[in-house]
């Protein structure tokens, strides 16, 4: 017994030596070496747009926040949470992930719609920089739009897999791997609602036009070797308004933060609908 | 006394806020503005029907206000394309038949645009009555523009011979 424990109480006394000299290192440089200069602050202002529902008289306003970009993130994320975090916690904005696969912080910062987690922060401290909720919705709360309407045009599409018959032995529908490669630029949609509020299409019949980013997974879904229900896909787009209001003015896909394009999706959605 | 169990019960508060309810009352809220114009039926706010777990509703399946509409449109403001330059390209007299295809497409493309423009911007839907009236207006507008053109055709120079005319004037 004593015999093999001998050699690991060894082991243990050596790295606890070995941990204790590496502690008396990491002093001796913390004290040794001279503090780094104070950097000079960065103060950048934020002008930020706010609304109260529980205020409903008082208009939406701009309200203007100044942080120290040498003590915040790169990112506009990580200002707007610096902001709600330190100085004012009445600031509502949804916000999940940091890191772009979410979707929830889409918002129109500086003119354009973006994820605010995927946006760096404009270091010119000269230049204000503005942050409005994502264009012509229904706002909640200072940057939350309302997305109801979007996610219910998401639910009329079924974006579901659909199939008649499944494979007798019980096992997974197969696709090939040129198949699989169709739906890529298509599945990565994340539905931020980003491009579908960048287009005008969508801003003045929002209730009728589905807009490019249900029509994207409209067309994830008619691209799909697997789906059986192309043929009811198709009809049910068969009207003025659910895709033929796109005029491909194409903010869809300039706006993408996740780079896809909705346009060309939409584009071939209609050829294939074509006659 | 609702005032004050709503102040007790914030929660309650929180679900009877209308994004949250289930059921939204249809009031004019400020919707979107065509042209500058409220709409002249009163439309949900955000456009929502229904619960929140409701899909939106699909409208009836109707090619041709569909790919039909869609393709013939296509086709026509690509035609469009080599019968404009045939005139410019051509040496011989412009041939009437030609010309009049020319302007028998212009028109029906143009028809087209304007009817998306009305459908963008005086929608049925917020518009109703004015929206079927535009329509006839702009087919009135089409078939007076359309006599013109026939007069154009059967008795002038034809299109392509008129703004010949003015280019060498």
């Amino acid at each position: 017994m004593n015999t093999y424990k001998q050699p690991l109480r060894a082991l243990f006394r050596t790295n606890n030596s070995l941990a204790s000299t590496m502690f008396a290192r990491t002093l001796a440089t913390a004290t040794s070496e001279p503090a780094a200069p104070e950097k000079a602050p960065r103060i950048k202002e934020f002008q930020i747009y706010r609304w109260n529902p529980d205020d409903p008289s008082s208009k939406p306003h701009m309200q203007t926040y100044s942080v120290d970009l040498n003590a915040c993130g790169p990112m506009m994320l990580d200002a707007l949470l610096k902001i709600k975090n330190e100085q004012d916690s009445t600031l509502t904005l949804r916000r999940s992930c940091r890191e772009g696969i979410c979707g929830s912080c889409a918002m129109n910062i500086n003119g354009t719609n973006t994820l605010a987690c995927l946006c760096r922060i404009n270091t010119d401290t000269a230049q204000t920089t503005k942050v409005y909720p994502l264009p012509h919705m229904f706002v909640i709360k200072d940057l939350v739009p309302d997305l109801t309407q979007f996610y219910k045009q998401y639910k009329s599409i079924k974006p579901y897999l659909q199939r008649t018959d499944y494979p007798e032995d019980g096992r997974e529908t197969l696709q090939s791997i040129a198949d699989r490669k169709k739906l890529d630029g298509l599945y990565e949609c994340i539905l931020c609602a980003c491009c579908s509020t960048s287009c005008p299409s969508y801003w003045w019949n929002q209730s009728e036009y589905l807009g490019p980013a249900i029509l994207l997974q409209t067309y994830r879904w008619l691209a799909d070797s697997r789906d059986h229900a192309t043929a009811e896909r198709k009809l049910a787009l068969q009207n003025s308004m659910s895709l033929y209001r796109c005029h491909t003015i194409m903010n869809c896909s300039k706006t993408c933060p996740k780079g896809l394009n909705p346009g060309l999706a939409i584009a071939r959605i209609k050829k294939s609908m074509a006659l | 006394m609702s005032a004050l169990r709503a102040f007790a019960s914030p929660l309650r508060a929180a679900i009877s806020r209308p994004c949250l309810s289930a059921a939204r009352p249809a009031f004019s809220a400020p919707a979107v503005r065509h042209l500058g114009i409220p709409p002249l039926i009163p439309q949900p706010p955000g456009g929502i029907v229904g619960t929140v777990n409701d899909a939106a509703k699909v409208p009836p399946p109707d090619k041709f206000h569909g790919s039909y509409h869609w393709t013939f449109e296509r086709i026509i403001a690509i035609g469009l394309i080599p019968l404009t330059v045939a005139p410019f390209v051509s040496t011989t007299a412009f041939s009437p038949a030609i010309d009049s295809i020319l302007v028998s497409s212009l028109l029906v493309h143009s028809y087209y645009g304007f009817q998306s423009c009305i459908i963008d911007y005086i929608p049925l839907r917020e518009f109703g009555k004015v929206h079927h009236v535009c329509m006839y207006l702009l087919l009135a507008g089409t078939v007076v523009t359309g006599y013109g053109f026939y007069k154009l055709e059967t008795e002038d120079v034809g299109l392509a011979g008129t703004i010949a005319k003015v280019w060498t004037a």
